[in-house]
């Protein structure tokens, strides 16, 4: 025989020319699509929660552009702190169509019908506001009556608050206003906006009559313009461009709120949609981990199939069909979930959107769900099925066969594009390539992590194992450390679930903590401001009169930064490196003492002082923080505009403030000797323990000194209380959906051991275990693994919510630990519930039916 | 003169393990005609299967050379390999090693299948029905006895008309009636194919039913025998 050595000419076939990968990719999935659907639906949910917030933030965005007129109200709107000048009134009404003003303050007002008296957002207008979109009120010429002079309109959720009629009067300063009706819908308005600050409406030509409007007082003022056309708008823009800066007005056009409103929800968006797809990267986890048991025990089919002749890409091809046919169909379910959840949240966030959004189905948000379920199905699938690549066809005869390749081109390509991924789609989805980046970094850190933390728990069971505890303790403890358990896999799957939630959890203690005013120690909880200078002792005498502490009666005196270490605010403002405009141009409501109040304490130089020998030298102090972004220290002069007097100080030491904490709190304090003849107002503070004294003495101030307005700052905490749950229910609805898909990769994982488990049962039976003894060791297991992700999670939570107390939100770290005992109890629970249900044909099956299968 | 079908010339196998080198296979060399059977005896862990599944091409040597059909496996790429396998080779297992999810008429249409051609189901129907399973054609491996799953392993590697058979151990997971049939027809349908035949047992007796019987201990051939058959 003449032995030559030739080189094989095989015919090449791509995966759509090659009909057999398909009829085999069918032929084996018919008996594991149900298994493998479940793999695929841990995608499910990741893809439903993105298409519900993506299709949401489409349909707004559409909805915004569609009613952009609609949410200014007009084509043009100017803003002041001050009176609009006649002259410039004049301009605006010679450029305009139409013109309609509004002034806007916080006031005290008493329903008559109860005499209880509230803070509220008054609210001036004048002419025919709106322009565009409708003004809702009951009755519907509410609106014309309130123009009278003699009614009052309220917002309708106040209305109700204080069961308000149109019987009603209002006291509102000096003046006594009938109810003309409620306020249903105003443009621009929101049920957000009339929670936080419910609105009472009275005609411009009636707010001097209250006598609210005195020294001091703050009020917004507006103009309204209403065009013909937007060359109109564009034409007036262009004429106040050059002058408004002069006058210190402001304007907001159109095509501005609708982008002020955009980019809110914008951030808002792709906030949720991090969450959101942060669940879908842990169903990418559980997909993959799922996917490599499934290759795992393909391996003796594979190795059948090579020796019959089928080469390794053909193998990999039969499995990524069937991957790829179910990544098809889970992202289309998801995303048809996804659509499905979409008419949820309207109903339940409804009061966070600024327009009633209709139901649309957002092909794009449907289109990015399905495209994403494939991609990823397909990237975190590709890794652990190279491995059918190299199979050795030798694993026929030999089972310890290793794999005929350790790297690959693949392998390689599939790992890199698993990295990226993450960084690329958050990129997409927050539209920033460093957001995209430290999204993934910040994965990274947080599945790093929680991987950290299962695998120190699961080495220390390992380490103090319990050898003397009771056998079913024992061994389902042993069982966590079942080969192909998944079992580090559910710990941070479900984990990370409980890690939102329970961070959530931590932040909101910590900072809700913060605002608590009613604790023990004898905190002002109620402030009352804007007292003129002759009100004064008559406010100090209410509140002895009523047995209330005067904790503080401060002055207030406004001013505005003119200089920053000899330089202009022009001048520090063109700066590249640039001090925020706002900390630059705002006013500034500073007081005047020669101590230091409870609140603060002087981390650095001395107490504010005027040191007569030096020029008459004014030395201020300033608060923590302000001093980094307005970029002074001590010594470093400032120059103040009180009223229009230029007035130069020096910088004398740092105060820490705890803000919160006995209020009103100030960035400058002012020595005393120096500001006593500037024009000023009074801030007093106070604690009023029972809601009876404070209905009283809120009655007796509204009667006695009308225009003094009151907060009570524990109607501002339960205001924040009641937004932060809307806020925690969201973030909980998103966290949820992490939770679930770590359940379904827990009923995955349950699957895939099943076999095992089946023998180990009939083992245990047959050496005489009992039904019950089985069913409690499987209860326990469950326990266990509930038990230590939750664990997991929470222990994780802890270090990220100190983490973001101490530096981003910089508040005093609380952990309310029966909240946290709440949330363990409930992973355990859903884990115990899932991990039993899918389990219970494993322990019901007959030990005999498994020794035969496994013979 | 009669064809050369396999050629193993001075095949070495060894495997790196934590202890160092371990050879399991020791300068073999053989040949085997066209049509011949051919048994490798011997105890466990003395190379035959391992020498199995060089001369099949599942694997390749340390060292020297082996040609199947006249093409030399040792540079060849696995994909390249598994070529040959499809065009020359059938395989019969101790295990069987059907494929669980398909129907034992799918198993059987399997290797003709993956060269492309049409006329697998015809085929594979027919060869069914030889081997006695034309009845059952549709069911699972996982629904047929242990005999029954050997038959669809012969029919299946019969299908592709190889130019030789391996097999190891056919009749070791078989009872004694079911291990009879089985050898029957192994041996029936190899005359009448005229395949040649390598074949791993422990059995003596199914050696015995070869031409030549290459007796093997620690990777070595140590003794080479013809048959009386032969």
């Amino acid at each position: 025989m003449i032995e030559y050595q030739i080189k094989i000419k095989r015919e090449r076939k791509n995966i759509f020319q090659d009909g057999w990968v398909w009829r085999m990719a069918w032929r084996d999935g018919r008996h594991n699509f149900s298994r493998l659907f479940l793999f695929v639906a841990s995608l499910i949910t990741g893809i439903a929660a993105l298409v519900s917030i993506g299709s949401l933030n489409y349909s707004l965005q559409d909805e915004l552009n569609r009613n952009a007129k609609e949410l200014l109200g007009a084509d043009l709107v100017v803003n002041s702190n001050k009176k609009i000048d006649t002259a410039f009134y004049q301009l605006l009404d010679s450029n305009a169509s139409a013109l309609a003003q509004d002034a806007e303050m916080a006031s005290m007002v008493m329903f008559m019908n109860s005499r209880q008296s509230r803070l509220v957002k008054l609210t001036a207008w004048q002419g025919d506001f709106p322009f565009y979109g409708q003004l809702v009120t009951a009755p519907a010429d509410a609106y014309q009556r309130m123009q009278s002079g003699e009614y009052a309109m309220l917002d309708e959720t106040l209305a109700t608050q204080y069961e308000i009629s149109s019987d009603d009067s209002l006291k509102i300063g000096n003046r006594m206003f009938k109810v003309a009706g409620v306020v249903r819908k105003i443009p621009g308005g929101g049920q957000l906006t009339s929670t936080l600050a419910p609105a009472v409406y009275i005609s411009l030509r009636s707010l001097d009559s209250t006598g609210l409007v005195q020294f001091g007082s703050r009020v917004a003022y507006s103009v309204y313009v209403k065009n013909e056309s937007e060359k109109e708008t564009n034409a007036l823009v262009a004429k106040l461009n050059p002058i408004i800066g002069k006058y210190g007005y402001s304007y907001e056009t159109v095509a501005a709120r609708r982008e002020g409103l955009g980019e809110g929800f914008q951030s808002v968006y792709r906030f949720f949609s991090l969450l959101a797809f942060v669940a879908l990267l842990l169903g990418c986890v559980g997909v993959a981990s799922s996917v490599h048991i499934y290759a795992r025990e393909k391996r003796e089919e594979v190795a059948v199939l090579r020796c019959m002749g089928s080469t390794g890409w053909q193998a990999f091809t039969i499995y990524f069909i069937q991957i790829l046919f179910l990544g098809c169909v889970g992202s289309v379910l998801g995303a048809a979930i996804g659509m499905a959840l979409q008419q949820l949240i309207p109903v339940v966030f409804g009061d966070y959107l600024p327009v009633q959004v209709t139901f649309a189905v957002s092909w794009r948000a449907l289109l990015e769900g399905v495209v994403l379920g494939v991609v990823v199905s397909v990237l975190f699938t590709l890794l652990p099925l190279v491995n059918v690549r190299f199979v050795p066809p030798l694993a026929v005869l030999r089972s310890d066969s290793v794999l005929t390749k350790r790297f690959s081109k693949t392998r390689a390509v599939a790992m890199g594009l698993i990295v990226l991924f993450p960084i690329v789609a958050a990129a997409y989805q927050t539209q920033s390539a460093v957001a995209g980046l430290l999204f993934g970094i910040a994965i990274a850190l947080a599945l790093g992590g929680l991987v950290a933390i299962a695998s120190l728990l699961l080495w220390l069971v390992r380490q103090f194992f319990p050898v003397h505890a009771r056998f079913v303790f024992r061994h389902a403890l042993s069982n966590l450390f079942r080969p192909n358990n998944q079992t580090t896999v559910l710990l941070v799957t479900i984990g990370l679930g409980a890690f939102i939630i329970a961070t959530l959890n931590i932040t909101q203690s910590s900072l809700l903590n913060q605002v608590e005013f009613t604790g023990t120690e004898n905190q002002s909880n109620t402030i009352l401001f804007d007292i003129q200078t002759p009100q004064r002792d008559g406010v100090v005498a209410l509140m002895n009169e009523q047995g209330l502490p005067v904790n503080q009666v401060v002055p207030i005196v406004t001013c505005r930064l003119l200089e920053i270490k000899g330089k202009s605010i022009e001048a520090i403002q063109k700066d590249t490196a640039k001090i925020p405009d706002w900390a630059l141009t705002r006013e500034y409501r500073v007081t005047y003492r020669d101590s230091l109040h409870l609140s603060e304490k002087l981390i650095k130089g001395q107490l504010q002082r005027v040191e007569r020998s030096v020029n008459d030298s004014i030395f201020v102090t300033i608060s923590e923080g302000m001093h980094e972004t307005l970029n002074v220290q001590v010594g470093d002069s400032l120059v103040f505009d009180i009223q229009g007097v230029p007035l130069k100080a020096h910088i004398s030491g740092i105060r820490q403030v705890d803000w919160p904490k006995d209020p009103p709190n100030f960035i400058f304090v002012f020595p005393t000797g120096v500001l006593e003849n500037a024009p000023q107002i009074w801030v007093a503070a106070t604690r009023i323990e029972e809601d009876v004294q404070a209905a009283t003495f809120q009655q007796r101030l509204v009667m006695g000194f009308p225009n003094v307005s009151l907060i009570d700052l524990r109607l501002i905490l339960a205001t924040v209380q009641e937004l932060f749950d809307k806020v925690a229910m969201v973030v909980r609805f998103l966290a949820f959906f992490s939770i679930v898909t770590g359940l379904v990769v827990l009923a995955g994982a349950v699957l895939n051991s099943r076999f095992a488990r089946m023998k180990e049962n009939a083992l245990l039976r047959t050496l005489g275990a009992r039904t019950r003894q089985i069913a409690l060791i499987t209860l326990i297991e469950y326990c266990y693994l509930g038990f230590f992700a939750a664990l997991t999670g929470i222990l994780f939570a802890v270090g990220a919510g100190w983490l973001l107390c101490r530096f981003f939100f910089e508040v005093a770290f609380a952990v309310a630990v029966g909240e946290l005992a709440y949330i363990a109890v409930g992973v355990l629970t859903m884990t115990v519930l899932i991990g039993w249900l899918n389990s219970r044909k494993v322990i019901r099956t007959p030990p005999l039916q498994v020794l035969r299968k496994e013979g | 003169m009669p064809e050369l079908v396999l050629k193993a010339d001075g095949l070495t196998k060894s495997y790196r393990t934590e202890a160092g080198s371990l050879t399991v296979l020791d300068q073999v060399s053989f040949e085997v005609q066209a049509g011949e059977a051919l048994s490798i005896i011997g105890p466990s862990g003395s190379g035959k299967t391992t020498l199995l599944g060089l001369c099949a091409g599942l694997d390749v040597p340390t060292s020297g050379t082996l040609s199947l059909m006249g093409f030399k496996l040792n540079n060849m790429s696995e994909d390249d390999r598994a070529y040959i396998r499809n065009r020359f080779v059938g395989f019969v297992f101790q295990n069987f090693q059907l494929l669980q999810t398909l129907t034992a008429l799918e198993n059987v249409m399997v290797p003709l299948e993956l060269r492309g051609e049409r006329q697998a189901l015809p085929l594979a129907k027919k060869w069914l029905d030889r081997v006695g399973l034309a009845e059952r054609m549709n069911h699972y491996p996982s629904q047929l006895s242990g005999g029954e799953q050997q038959r669809v392993a012969l029919a299946r590697a019969f299908m592709t008309a190889p130019r030789i058979l391996f097999a190891d151990e056919p009749t070791g997971n078989l009872d004694g009636e079911n291990a009879e049939n089985i050898t029957e027809r192994l041996f029936q349908i190899n005359r009448e194919e005229k395949t040649t035949l390598v074949l791993v047992t422990h059995n003596l007796e199914l050696a015995q039913k070869t031409d030549r019987i290459l007796r093997m201990k620690g990777g070595r051939i140590i003794e080479e025998s013809r048959t009386t058959r032969a």
